[in-house]
């Protein structure tokens, strides 16, 4: 599975209403209807399933997918 | 000060996941407790949130899924209870406005088993901790779910009194609605998950049933031969509204809040206390306006604890008087296990199954009374005309508390 996967993954499990295939490389978590507390469970989520540990405040301010995964990337 | 009604009811417990099912296994006395790895207890078992929620409207449960869906067990139970309620209470049909409604969650330490269970992963990875720990380690969280789940933007808040908790709830909650605060109140009795720790600090007091090789017989309400109480996990739900409100929006009330009283026992022990119980009762009868004889039912606390079966027999003894001979009484908690903060509630919507139902439920193992002046229900159910009933509820830490509850507004 890829980072990008894993991060869908995880997204779609915490926000179960959003559609699948809307999920894609570009999109911010706000366009998504993700709240920042989502967006900090879908990380945890994405950590805990590469099995990295990316400092929390690395995240800070980021709310596009591709940042993320650039970020989880980084450490897998 | 307008007067309470109970306009809908909810339940998820070991015996019955929605008020049907429950009420059908009052009637035939059936038992939820079993043998469990953690030890006796009464687990709400073969369920699932998403199918519990699968009859609400449209709206109703989607919002539910989306706000609950990844909520601990007890919140996603305490919402599933709560639609049943708000449904019966035809809230959905004929709405009051969010700023009419209010929600009170009886009970506390509702999170200790969330927190206790996700130990073993922090040991292994702190960084893992689910980001939304900050919330629902919350009782809270009860609280403000209930609240987005039904757009209820009233007064709310929890409460807790022990094992009183559940009628401190209604207590609570009929306040709000009696005074005018809100028209409409949500009451959710939350189910409490025990920890091993929990478990071991009741057995150590004494207060846990003896294990046996018969769960079914090990829960012994108001017997010679009971050893303590069995753990029960229930949710349930009220919706408390204005007679008035319930007039206007043309949902006929199911039973009314008659009367209701705490009181204290300046004890922060385990120990009941008699003239505390006898004390609430009749405060509860005397704000309802009714004579130790003209009781119909009580729902007795009666836990199966040593002492406290013992003690409550005796305050209503003391406290019906003359009426002690026609009374039915009657344990909820043995079948549903003791619900503890929950309890209250629980056993007012088996109060209200039974002023409506027109029976009282059985006492199972109830084989050798602790108390003969007593009237109590035997191992079958019986029919019974009920106007008024009595519901008791008493705390660790000397909460006392007792309800009235009427079955049609004419009544209370």
């Amino acid at each position: 599975m890829t980072v990008f996967e894993v991060v869908r993954d995880s997204l779609l499990e915490v926000v179960p209403e959003v559609d699948p295939d809307a999920v894609t490389p570009g999109r911010t978590l706000a366009d998504l209807g993700c709240t920042s507390i989502d967006r900090a469970e879908i990380v945890t989520l994405s950590m805990e399933r590469l099995g990295v540990v990316v400092p929390i405040t690395e995240f800070r301010d980021v709310n596009d997918l591709d940042t993320i995964v650039e970020l989880l990337g980084r450490h897998v | 000060m307008n007067r309470v009604a109970v306009t809908g009811t909810g339940i998820v417990s070991a015996i019955g996941a929605d008020v049907a099912a429950f009420t059908a296994a009052l009637r035939a006395g059936r038992t939820g407790i079993v043998a469990t790895p953690d030890g006796l207890g009464a687990p709400v078992t073969d369920w699932s949130f998403p199918e519990a929620v699968a009859g609400a409207s449209t709206p109703l449960r989607r919002r539910a899924l989306r706000s609950a869906g990844r909520s601990p067990r007890p919140v996603r139970v305490a919402v599933a209870a709560a639609v049943q309620a708000w449904t019966a209470a035809r809230l959905t049909d004929f709405p009051i406005p969010g700023d009419r409604v209010g929600v009170v969650v009886a009970g506390h330490n509702l999170t200790a088993r969330y927190v206790h269970d996700l130990r073993p992963g922090w040991e292994e990875n702190p960084a893992y901790l689910p980001a939304r720990f900050a919330l629902h380690a919350l009782d809270t969280d009860h609280v403000g779910t209930l609240s987005e789940v039904f757009d209820a933007t009233g007064e709310g808040c929890t409460v807790g009194g022990a094992s009183a908790s559940g009628n401190v709830g209604v207590v609570h909650a009929t306040r709000l609605v009696a005074s005018g605060t809100v028209d409409c109140c949500l009451l959710v009795g939350a189910l409490c998950e025990l920890t091993p720790l929990h478990r071991r600090a009741f057995a150590v007091l004494g207060a846990l049933a003896e294990p046996t090789s018969d769960p079914g017989r090990a829960c012994r309400p108001f017997d010679r031969d009971r050893s303590g109480f069995v753990p029960g996990e229930a949710a349930a739900a009220l919706v408390l509204e204005s007679t008035a409100s319930a007039t206007r929006r043309g949902v006929p009330p199911r039973a009314v809040v008659a009367g209701h009283a705490l009181a204290l026992d300046g004890d922060r022990s385990a120990a009941p206390n008699l003239d505390g119980e006898i004390r609430v009762i009749r405060a509860a009868l005397a704000a309802a306006g009714l004579a130790p004889t003209d009781v119909d039912y009580v729902n007795a606390h009666a836990t199966a604890s040593r002492r406290g079966d013992e003690v409550e027999a005796a305050a209503l003894v003391a406290a019906l008087g003359p009426g002690v001979d026609r009374a039915f009484v009657n344990s909820t908690k043995a079948l549903t296990g003791h619900c503890l903060g929950a309890a209250g509630v629980v056993e007012a919507v088996a109060t209200v199954a039974q002023l409506g139902g027109g029976f009282v439920h059985p006492t199972p193992n109830l084989d050798d009374p602790v108390e003969p002046r007593l009237r109590f229900v035997g191992p079958v159910a019986r029919p019974a005309d009920l106007r008024y009933a009595l519901s008791n509820g008493f705390g660790f830490g000397g909460i006392n508390s007792a309800v009235v509850l009427a079955r049609t507004p004419d009544e209370g």
